[in-house]
Protein backbone atom coordinates (compact mmCIF):
# COMPACT_ATOMS: atom_id res chain seq x y z
CA UNK A 1 0.00 0.00 0.00
CA UNK A 2 1.37 3.39 -0.88
CA UNK A 3 -1.57 5.76 -0.43
CA UNK A 4 -4.56 5.06 1.78
CA UNK A 5 -7.34 7.52 2.46
CA UNK A 6 -9.73 6.74 5.32
CA UNK A 7 -12.99 8.54 6.01
CA UNK A 8 -11.69 11.85 4.73
CA UNK A 9 -13.86 14.92 5.35
CA UNK A 10 -13.17 18.48 4.22
CA UNK A 11 -15.44 21.46 4.69
CA UNK A 12 -15.03 24.97 3.34
CA UNK A 13 -17.01 27.13 5.75
CA UNK A 14 -20.41 25.38 5.84
CA UNK A 15 -20.06 23.43 2.60
CA UNK A 16 -18.81 19.85 2.83
CA UNK A 17 -16.72 19.32 -0.31
CA UNK A 18 -15.29 15.92 0.63
CA UNK A 19 -17.69 13.78 2.57
CA UNK A 20 -16.29 10.66 4.21
CA UNK A 21 -14.39 9.06 1.34
CA UNK A 22 -11.99 6.10 1.59
CA UNK A 23 -9.79 4.41 -1.01
CA UNK A 24 -6.37 2.79 -1.48
CA UNK A 25 -3.75 2.95 -4.20
CA UNK A 26 -1.03 0.31 -4.35
CA UNK A 27 2.54 0.71 -5.58
CA UNK A 28 2.66 0.67 -9.35
CA UNK A 29 -1.08 1.25 -9.63
CA UNK A 30 -2.77 4.17 -11.39
CA UNK A 31 -6.08 5.30 -9.91
CA UNK A 32 -8.18 7.77 -11.86
CA UNK A 33 -10.47 10.09 -9.91
CA UNK A 34 -13.21 11.31 -12.21
CA UNK A 35 -16.24 13.49 -11.91
CA UNK A 36 -17.72 16.72 -13.15
CA UNK A 37 -16.10 20.07 -12.42
CA UNK A 38 -16.56 21.09 -8.80
CA UNK A 39 -17.00 17.52 -7.54
CA UNK A 40 -13.94 17.81 -5.26
CA UNK A 41 -11.39 15.88 -7.35
CA UNK A 42 -8.54 18.39 -7.11
CA UNK A 43 -9.32 18.97 -3.42
CA UNK A 44 -8.64 15.27 -2.76
CA UNK A 45 -5.16 15.62 -4.27
CA UNK A 46 -4.42 18.76 -2.23
CA UNK A 47 -5.55 16.96 0.93
CA UNK A 48 -3.32 13.97 0.17
CA UNK A 49 -0.19 16.04 -0.41
CA UNK A 50 -0.90 18.29 2.57
CA UNK A 51 -1.49 21.56 0.72
CA UNK A 52 -4.75 22.00 2.60
CA UNK A 53 -5.63 20.44 5.96
CA UNK A 54 -8.54 18.02 6.29
CA UNK A 55 -11.18 18.25 8.98
CA UNK A 56 -11.31 14.55 9.87
CA UNK A 57 -10.17 11.18 8.61
CA UNK A 58 -6.70 9.92 7.75
CA UNK A 59 -4.24 9.99 4.87
CA UNK A 60 -1.65 7.25 5.19
CA UNK A 61 1.28 7.17 2.79
CA UNK A 62 4.32 4.96 2.82
CA UNK A 63 7.61 6.71 3.60
CA UNK A 64 9.07 8.87 0.86
CA UNK A 65 8.08 11.82 -1.22
CA UNK A 66 4.75 12.63 -2.79
CA UNK A 67 5.03 14.48 -6.08
CA UNK A 68 2.32 16.46 -7.80
CA UNK A 69 1.89 17.53 -11.41
CA UNK A 70 -0.31 20.62 -11.45
CA UNK A 71 -3.12 21.35 -13.88
CA UNK A 72 -1.31 24.31 -15.46
CA UNK A 73 2.18 22.88 -14.85
CA UNK A 74 3.04 25.52 -12.18
CA UNK A 75 6.59 25.83 -13.47
CA UNK A 76 8.58 28.66 -11.88
CA UNK A 77 8.48 31.20 -14.68
CA UNK A 78 11.52 33.15 -13.45
CA UNK A 79 13.70 30.02 -13.57
CA UNK A 80 14.89 28.10 -16.63
CA UNK A 81 14.14 24.42 -17.20
CA UNK A 82 17.36 23.28 -15.48
CA UNK A 83 16.62 25.33 -12.36
CA UNK A 84 12.99 24.20 -12.36
CA UNK A 85 13.84 20.51 -12.48
CA UNK A 86 16.75 20.72 -10.03
CA UNK A 87 14.81 23.04 -7.67
CA UNK A 88 14.10 20.50 -4.94
CA UNK A 89 17.64 19.12 -5.07
CA UNK A 90 19.11 22.62 -4.71
CA UNK A 91 16.72 24.11 -2.17
CA UNK A 92 15.61 21.28 0.11
CA UNK A 93 17.57 21.30 3.35
CA UNK A 94 18.04 17.53 3.35
CA UNK A 95 19.25 17.43 -0.26
CA UNK A 96 20.99 20.80 -0.68
CA UNK A 97 24.55 19.64 -0.09
CA UNK A 98 24.13 16.15 -1.51
CA UNK A 99 24.58 16.97 -5.17
CA UNK A 100 27.37 18.78 -7.00
CA UNK A 101 26.71 20.97 -10.02
CA UNK A 102 27.77 18.15 -12.38
CA UNK A 103 25.49 15.68 -10.52
CA UNK A 104 22.58 18.07 -11.00
CA UNK A 105 23.35 18.47 -14.69
CA UNK A 106 23.42 14.70 -15.11
CA UNK A 107 20.17 14.15 -13.19
CA UNK A 108 18.33 16.91 -15.07
CA UNK A 109 19.55 15.56 -18.42
CA UNK A 110 18.33 12.06 -17.43
CA UNK A 111 14.89 13.30 -16.41
CA UNK A 112 14.53 15.41 -19.55
CA UNK A 113 15.46 12.41 -21.67
CA UNK A 114 12.83 10.36 -19.86
CA UNK A 115 10.14 12.85 -20.89
CA UNK A 116 11.52 13.20 -24.42
CA UNK A 117 12.84 16.74 -24.11
CA UNK A 118 16.61 16.40 -24.30
CA UNK A 119 18.70 19.58 -24.44
CA UNK A 120 16.19 22.24 -23.37
CA UNK A 121 17.84 23.00 -20.01
CA UNK A 122 18.41 26.69 -20.78
CA UNK A 123 14.93 27.48 -22.06
CA UNK A 124 12.41 29.34 -19.92
CA UNK A 125 8.82 28.05 -19.42
CA UNK A 126 7.45 30.89 -21.57
CA UNK A 127 9.45 29.53 -24.52
CA UNK A 128 7.78 26.10 -24.31
CA UNK A 129 4.43 24.83 -25.60
CA UNK A 130 1.73 23.70 -23.14
CA UNK A 131 2.56 20.03 -23.73
CA UNK A 132 6.29 20.63 -23.24
CA UNK A 133 5.63 22.56 -20.03
CA UNK A 134 3.58 19.66 -18.76
CA UNK A 135 6.41 17.22 -19.54
CA UNK A 136 8.94 19.47 -17.79
CA UNK A 137 6.64 19.47 -14.76
CA UNK A 138 6.66 15.63 -14.94
CA UNK A 139 10.46 15.72 -14.89
CA UNK A 140 10.44 18.15 -11.95
CA UNK A 141 7.98 15.94 -10.06
CA UNK A 142 10.05 12.75 -10.35
CA UNK A 143 13.44 14.29 -9.61
CA UNK A 144 13.24 13.31 -5.92
CA UNK A 145 12.23 9.72 -6.78
CA UNK A 146 8.77 9.94 -5.19
CA UNK A 147 6.77 6.94 -3.99
CA UNK A 148 3.52 8.55 -5.07
CA UNK A 149 2.69 10.84 -7.99
CA UNK A 150 -0.49 12.90 -8.15
CA UNK A 151 -1.62 14.32 -11.50
CA UNK A 152 -4.16 17.14 -11.48
CA UNK A 153 -5.93 17.11 -14.87
CA UNK A 154 -2.70 16.39 -16.76
CA UNK A 155 -4.28 16.60 -20.21
CA UNK A 156 -6.51 19.63 -19.64
CA UNK A 157 -6.16 22.23 -22.38
CA UNK A 158 -3.93 20.08 -24.60
CA UNK A 159 -4.59 19.03 -28.19
CA UNK A 160 -5.47 15.32 -28.73
CA UNK A 161 -1.96 14.33 -29.85
CA UNK A 162 -0.28 16.08 -26.92
CA UNK A 163 -2.84 14.43 -24.61
CA UNK A 164 -1.92 11.01 -25.99
CA UNK A 165 1.76 11.77 -25.46
CA UNK A 166 1.13 12.87 -21.86
CA UNK A 167 -0.96 9.75 -21.21
CA UNK A 168 1.90 7.60 -22.53
CA UNK A 169 4.30 9.37 -20.17
CA UNK A 170 2.02 8.75 -17.18
CA UNK A 171 2.16 5.03 -17.95
CA UNK A 172 5.89 5.18 -18.64
CA UNK A 173 6.61 6.98 -15.35
CA UNK A 174 4.52 4.42 -13.50
CA UNK A 175 6.56 1.64 -15.09
CA UNK A 176 9.90 3.38 -14.44
CA UNK A 177 9.25 4.47 -10.85
CA UNK A 178 6.68 1.90 -9.64
CA UNK A 179 5.02 4.81 -7.87
CA UNK A 180 1.41 4.79 -6.74
CA UNK A 181 -0.29 7.29 -9.03
CA UNK A 182 -3.55 9.19 -8.83
CA UNK A 183 -4.79 10.93 -11.96
CA UNK A 184 -7.58 13.46 -11.59
CA UNK A 185 -9.28 13.86 -14.93
CA UNK A 186 -12.57 14.07 -16.76
CA UNK A 187 -11.18 13.02 -20.12
CA UNK A 188 -12.25 9.55 -21.21
CA UNK A 189 -9.02 8.93 -23.18
CA UNK A 190 -6.90 9.63 -20.09
CA UNK A 191 -9.03 7.24 -18.03
CA UNK A 192 -8.95 4.38 -20.51
CA UNK A 193 -5.29 4.76 -21.49
CA UNK A 194 -3.73 5.27 -18.05
CA UNK A 195 -5.90 3.98 -15.22
CA UNK A 196 -6.04 0.55 -13.58
CA UNK A 197 -8.97 1.58 -11.42
CA UNK A 198 -11.42 4.46 -11.38
CA UNK A 199 -13.42 6.17 -8.67
CA UNK A 200 -16.09 8.72 -9.45
CA UNK A 201 -16.87 11.61 -7.13
CA UNK A 202 -20.11 13.50 -6.94
CA UNK A 203 -21.07 15.96 -4.25
CA UNK A 204 -17.98 15.00 -2.24
CA UNK A 205 -18.83 11.27 -2.15
CA UNK A 206 -17.62 8.24 -4.10
CA UNK A 207 -20.51 7.13 -6.33
CA UNK A 208 -18.61 4.53 -8.37
CA UNK A 209 -15.49 2.41 -7.94
CA UNK A 210 -14.26 -0.07 -10.53
CA UNK A 211 -12.12 -0.61 -13.59
CA UNK A 212 -12.22 1.61 -16.71
CA UNK A 213 -14.07 -1.22 -18.50
CA UNK A 214 -16.72 -1.30 -15.77
CA UNK A 215 -17.02 2.50 -16.06
CA UNK A 216 -17.69 2.20 -19.77
CA UNK A 217 -20.39 -0.46 -19.20
CA UNK A 218 -22.59 2.28 -17.73
CA UNK A 219 -24.29 -0.09 -15.25
CA UNK A 220 -24.52 2.70 -12.72
CA UNK A 221 -26.71 5.81 -13.33
CA UNK A 222 -23.77 8.03 -12.42
CA UNK A 223 -21.32 6.35 -14.81
CA UNK A 224 -23.99 6.31 -17.51
CA UNK A 225 -24.51 10.05 -17.19
CA UNK A 226 -20.74 10.71 -17.06
CA UNK A 227 -19.85 8.55 -20.06
CA UNK A 228 -22.70 9.83 -22.21
CA UNK A 229 -22.10 13.41 -20.97
CA UNK A 230 -25.84 13.72 -20.46
CA UNK A 231 -27.52 16.55 -18.58
CA UNK A 232 -30.24 14.09 -17.52
CA UNK A 233 -29.37 11.90 -14.54
CA UNK A 234 -28.64 11.92 -10.83
CA UNK A 235 -25.81 14.47 -11.11
CA UNK A 236 -27.02 18.04 -11.30
CA UNK A 237 -24.79 20.68 -12.79
CA UNK A 238 -24.81 24.12 -11.24
CA UNK A 239 -26.19 26.68 -13.68
CA UNK B 1 -37.13 44.21 14.34
CA UNK B 2 -39.45 44.90 11.46
CA UNK B 3 -37.98 43.57 8.18
CA UNK B 4 -38.93 46.67 6.25
CA UNK B 5 -37.19 48.84 8.84
CA UNK B 6 -34.03 46.69 8.65
CA UNK B 7 -34.07 47.00 4.86
CA UNK B 8 -34.56 50.75 5.12
CA UNK B 9 -31.73 51.11 7.65
CA UNK B 10 -29.40 49.05 5.45
CA UNK B 11 -29.85 51.55 2.68
CA UNK B 12 -28.80 54.48 4.86
CA UNK B 13 -25.43 56.16 4.35
CA UNK B 14 -24.57 55.65 8.05
CA UNK B 15 -25.00 51.88 7.71
CA UNK B 16 -23.01 51.73 4.49
CA UNK B 17 -20.14 53.82 5.85
CA UNK B 18 -19.97 52.00 9.19
CA UNK B 19 -20.14 48.57 7.55
CA UNK B 20 -17.36 49.61 5.17
CA UNK B 21 -15.22 50.78 8.12
CA UNK B 22 -15.91 47.52 9.96
CA UNK B 23 -14.94 45.51 6.89
CA UNK B 24 -11.66 47.43 6.52
CA UNK B 25 -10.95 46.97 10.25
CA UNK B 26 -11.77 43.28 10.10
CA UNK B 27 -9.49 42.82 7.05
CA UNK B 28 -6.75 44.75 8.82
CA UNK B 29 -6.95 42.62 11.97
CA UNK B 30 -7.08 39.42 9.94
CA UNK B 31 -4.06 40.49 7.85
CA UNK B 32 -2.18 41.57 10.96
CA UNK B 33 -2.72 38.12 12.48
CA UNK B 34 -1.46 36.46 9.29
CA UNK B 35 1.60 38.70 9.18
CA UNK B 36 2.47 37.92 12.81
CA UNK B 37 2.06 34.19 12.11
CA UNK B 38 4.25 34.44 9.00
CA UNK B 39 6.87 36.44 10.93
CA UNK B 40 7.26 33.63 13.46
CA UNK B 41 7.50 31.02 10.72
CA UNK B 42 10.04 33.19 8.93
CA UNK B 43 12.15 33.64 12.05
CA UNK B 44 12.13 29.88 12.55
CA UNK B 45 13.34 29.36 8.97
CA UNK B 46 15.95 32.08 9.39
CA UNK B 47 17.47 30.44 12.45
CA UNK B 48 17.40 27.05 10.78
CA UNK B 49 19.54 28.43 7.96
CA UNK B 50 16.76 28.49 5.40
CA UNK B 51 18.33 31.05 3.08
CA UNK B 52 20.80 30.58 0.25
CA UNK B 53 23.48 33.21 -0.30
CA UNK B 54 22.76 33.44 -4.03
CA UNK B 55 19.09 34.28 -3.50
CA UNK B 56 19.92 36.80 -0.74
CA UNK B 57 22.41 38.61 -2.99
CA UNK B 58 19.88 38.65 -5.83
CA UNK B 59 17.19 40.14 -3.58
CA UNK B 60 19.63 42.70 -2.10
CA UNK B 61 20.51 43.80 -5.62
CA UNK B 62 16.83 44.08 -6.49
CA UNK B 63 15.92 45.92 -3.27
CA UNK B 64 18.87 48.27 -3.14
CA UNK B 65 20.51 48.80 -6.50
CA UNK B 66 17.49 48.78 -8.82
CA UNK B 67 15.46 51.08 -6.57
CA UNK B 68 18.24 53.62 -5.99
CA UNK B 69 17.52 55.96 -8.95
CA UNK B 70 13.87 56.48 -7.99
CA UNK B 71 14.72 56.82 -4.29
CA UNK B 72 17.40 59.41 -5.01
CA UNK B 73 15.01 61.30 -7.30
CA UNK B 74 12.26 61.47 -4.68
CA UNK B 75 14.52 62.36 -1.72
CA UNK B 76 16.49 64.79 -3.91
CA UNK B 77 13.40 66.58 -5.20
CA UNK B 78 11.91 66.81 -1.71
CA UNK B 79 15.16 68.38 -0.48
CA UNK B 80 15.13 70.90 -3.34
CA UNK B 81 11.49 71.82 -2.59
CA UNK B 82 12.15 72.26 1.15
CA UNK B 83 15.42 74.16 0.68
CA UNK B 84 13.92 76.47 -1.94
CA UNK B 85 11.02 77.31 0.40
CA UNK B 86 13.10 77.72 3.55
CA UNK B 87 16.52 79.09 2.58
CA UNK B 88 15.46 82.50 1.21
CA UNK B 89 13.10 83.18 4.14
CA UNK B 90 15.72 82.23 6.72
CA UNK B 91 18.38 84.37 5.05
CA UNK B 92 15.91 87.29 5.00
CA UNK B 93 15.22 86.83 8.72
CA UNK B 94 18.93 86.62 9.54
CA UNK B 95 18.94 82.91 10.13
CA UNK B 96 20.97 81.98 7.05
CA UNK B 97 23.61 80.34 9.21
CA UNK B 98 21.08 77.73 10.34
CA UNK B 99 19.78 76.60 6.94
CA UNK B 100 22.31 73.75 6.76
CA UNK B 101 21.42 72.60 10.27
CA UNK B 102 17.69 72.66 9.56
CA UNK B 103 18.04 70.78 6.29
CA UNK B 104 20.37 68.16 7.76
CA UNK B 105 18.18 67.47 10.78
CA UNK B 106 15.10 67.30 8.60
CA UNK B 107 16.66 64.95 6.06
CA UNK B 108 18.50 62.69 8.50
CA UNK B 109 15.66 62.42 10.99
CA UNK B 110 12.65 62.28 8.67
CA UNK B 111 12.81 62.98 4.95
CA UNK B 112 15.55 60.48 4.09
CA UNK B 113 13.87 57.51 5.74
CA UNK B 114 10.22 58.39 5.06
CA UNK B 115 10.62 59.36 1.40
CA UNK B 116 12.90 56.38 0.75
CA UNK B 117 10.26 54.19 2.41
CA UNK B 118 7.56 55.55 0.13
CA UNK B 119 9.77 55.15 -2.95
CA UNK B 120 10.72 51.59 -2.00
CA UNK B 121 7.09 50.71 -1.26
CA UNK B 122 5.88 51.94 -4.61
CA UNK B 123 8.67 50.27 -6.53
CA UNK B 124 9.81 47.17 -4.63
CA UNK B 125 6.82 46.53 -2.34
CA UNK B 126 4.36 46.47 -5.21
CA UNK B 127 6.71 44.28 -7.22
CA UNK B 128 7.14 41.78 -4.34
CA UNK B 129 3.39 41.60 -3.73
CA UNK B 130 2.48 41.09 -7.39
CA UNK B 131 5.27 38.54 -7.84
CA UNK B 132 4.15 36.39 -4.91
CA UNK B 133 0.46 36.86 -5.74
CA UNK B 134 1.07 35.66 -9.29
CA UNK B 135 3.00 32.70 -7.93
CA UNK B 136 0.08 31.95 -5.60
CA UNK B 137 -2.66 32.09 -8.23
CA UNK B 138 -0.61 30.04 -10.72
CA UNK B 139 0.04 27.38 -8.02
CA UNK B 140 3.81 28.00 -8.05
CA UNK B 141 3.82 28.42 -4.25
CA UNK B 142 1.91 25.14 -3.91
CA UNK B 143 4.54 23.55 -6.16
CA UNK B 144 7.34 24.80 -3.86
CA UNK B 145 5.60 23.21 -0.85
CA UNK B 146 4.90 19.93 -2.64
CA UNK B 147 8.56 19.70 -3.66
CA UNK B 148 9.40 19.69 0.05
CA UNK B 149 10.86 23.22 0.17
CA UNK B 150 9.50 25.57 2.84
CA UNK B 151 7.85 28.34 0.83
CA UNK B 152 8.19 30.81 3.72
CA UNK B 153 11.90 30.13 4.00
CA UNK B 154 12.44 30.27 0.25
CA UNK B 155 10.30 33.33 -0.52
CA UNK B 156 10.16 35.42 2.64
CA UNK B 157 13.54 35.10 4.32
CA UNK B 158 15.76 36.48 1.51
CA UNK B 159 13.27 39.24 0.66
CA UNK B 160 12.73 40.45 4.22
CA UNK B 161 16.44 40.15 5.07
CA UNK B 162 17.34 42.15 1.97
CA UNK B 163 14.90 44.86 3.12
CA UNK B 164 16.47 44.97 6.59
CA UNK B 165 20.02 45.07 5.19
CA UNK B 166 19.61 47.34 2.16
CA UNK B 167 17.20 49.98 3.42
CA UNK B 168 19.73 51.69 5.79
CA UNK B 169 22.28 51.78 2.95
CA UNK B 170 19.72 53.36 0.63
CA UNK B 171 18.74 55.88 3.31
CA UNK B 172 22.40 56.85 3.96
CA UNK B 173 23.01 57.46 0.25
CA UNK B 174 19.68 59.27 -0.21
CA UNK B 175 20.27 61.45 2.87
CA UNK B 176 23.76 62.49 1.72
CA UNK B 177 22.30 63.24 -1.71
CA UNK B 178 19.49 65.25 -0.14
CA UNK B 179 21.85 67.32 2.06
CA UNK B 180 24.09 68.08 -0.95
CA UNK B 181 21.13 69.11 -3.11
CA UNK B 182 19.93 71.25 -0.19
CA UNK B 183 23.29 73.09 -0.24
CA UNK B 184 23.10 73.58 -3.99
CA UNK B 185 19.50 74.86 -3.78
CA UNK B 186 20.31 77.22 -0.86
CA UNK B 187 23.16 78.69 -2.91
CA UNK B 188 21.01 79.08 -6.03
CA UNK B 189 17.89 80.48 -4.33
CA UNK B 190 19.34 82.43 -1.38
CA UNK B 191 22.98 82.94 -2.32
CA UNK B 192 24.07 81.01 0.76
CA UNK B 193 27.70 79.89 0.58
CA UNK B 194 28.58 76.20 0.84
CA UNK B 195 30.84 76.99 3.82
CA UNK B 196 27.96 78.65 5.72
CA UNK B 197 25.65 75.73 4.89
CA UNK B 198 28.03 72.94 5.87
CA UNK B 199 29.36 74.77 8.95
CA UNK B 200 25.88 74.72 10.45
CA UNK B 201 24.97 71.32 9.04
CA UNK B 202 26.84 69.55 11.84
CA UNK B 203 25.55 71.78 14.64
CA UNK B 204 22.22 70.13 15.31
CA UNK B 205 23.18 66.62 14.33
CA UNK B 206 24.08 64.04 16.96
CA UNK B 207 25.08 60.37 16.78
CA UNK B 208 21.66 59.52 18.16
CA UNK B 209 20.04 61.03 15.04
CA UNK B 210 22.18 58.83 12.82
CA UNK B 211 21.62 55.52 14.56
CA UNK B 212 17.91 56.17 15.09
CA UNK B 213 17.65 56.90 11.36
CA UNK B 214 19.49 53.69 10.50
CA UNK B 215 17.43 51.59 12.91
CA UNK B 216 14.23 53.17 11.62
CA UNK B 217 15.15 52.51 8.01
CA UNK B 218 15.96 48.88 8.81
CA UNK B 219 12.53 48.51 10.41
CA UNK B 220 10.90 50.24 7.42
CA UNK B 221 12.71 47.93 4.97
CA UNK B 222 11.76 44.78 6.87
CA UNK B 223 8.16 45.95 7.28
CA UNK B 224 7.71 46.84 3.60
CA UNK B 225 9.10 43.48 2.50
CA UNK B 226 7.12 41.51 5.11
CA UNK B 227 3.79 43.23 4.39
CA UNK B 228 4.26 43.04 0.62
CA UNK B 229 5.23 39.36 0.69
CA UNK B 230 2.34 38.54 3.05
CA UNK B 231 -0.24 40.32 0.87
CA UNK B 232 1.05 38.42 -2.17
CA UNK B 233 1.28 35.12 -0.30
CA UNK B 234 -2.38 35.23 0.72
CA UNK B 235 -3.69 36.38 -2.67
CA UNK B 236 -6.53 34.47 -4.28
CA UNK B 237 -8.81 34.71 -7.27
CA UNK B 238 -6.74 35.22 -10.41
CA UNK B 239 -5.79 38.54 -11.98
CA UNK B 240 -8.17 40.50 -9.77
CA UNK B 241 -6.61 38.89 -6.69
CA UNK B 242 -3.13 39.95 -7.85
CA UNK B 243 -4.38 43.54 -8.20
CA UNK B 244 -6.01 43.53 -4.78
CA UNK B 245 -2.88 42.07 -3.15
CA UNK B 246 -0.67 44.71 -4.75
CA UNK B 247 -2.97 47.55 -3.69
CA UNK B 248 -3.19 46.19 -0.14
CA UNK B 249 0.59 45.85 0.03
CA UNK B 250 1.14 49.48 -0.99
CA UNK B 251 -1.61 50.86 1.27
CA UNK B 252 -0.60 48.86 4.36
CA UNK B 253 3.09 49.58 3.79
CA UNK B 254 2.45 53.34 3.55
CA UNK B 255 0.35 53.26 6.70
CA UNK B 256 2.84 51.13 8.61
CA UNK B 257 5.74 53.43 7.64
CA UNK B 258 3.92 56.41 9.11
CA UNK B 259 2.91 54.46 12.21
CA UNK B 260 6.49 53.23 12.76
CA UNK B 261 7.78 56.77 12.24
CA UNK B 262 5.40 58.04 14.88
CA UNK B 263 6.48 55.30 17.30
CA UNK B 264 10.16 56.15 16.73
CA UNK B 265 9.48 59.87 17.21
CA UNK B 266 7.66 59.20 20.48
CA UNK B 267 10.30 56.79 21.81
CA UNK B 268 13.46 58.68 20.82
CA UNK B 269 12.61 62.37 20.51
CA UNK B 270 9.93 63.13 23.09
Amino acid sequence: MSIEVRNLVKKFEDKTVINDISFKVDDGEVLAIVGFSGSGKSTVLKLICGLIPYDSGEVITSEGDIAMVFQYSALFDSLNVFDNISFALRERKDLRKKYSKSDLQEIVAQKLELVGLKGIENKFPSELSGGMQKRVSFARAIVTKPNSILYDEPTAGLDPMSSTLIEDYIVRLRNETNAASIVVTHQMSTITRTADRVIMLYDGKIVFEGTPTELLKQDNPYTKQFVTASLEGPMKMQA
Amino acid sequence: MDEALVKYLKQSATYKISSQILRVLSNFISMLGKIVHLSFRMLKCMFQGGVTRKELIYQCDRFGVSSLPITLSIVGMTSIIVASQVALEMVKQGGGNFVGMLMTILIVREVGAIMSGFAITSMIGSSLASELATMRVTEQIDAIDVLGVDSIGYLFVPRVLSGIIMMPIIVIIASIFGVLLGALTAKMFAGLTYIAYFDSAWLGLFMKDLWVSLLKSSVFGGTIALISCSCGFYASGGAKGVGIATTNAVVWSFISIVVWDMIFAIIFFF
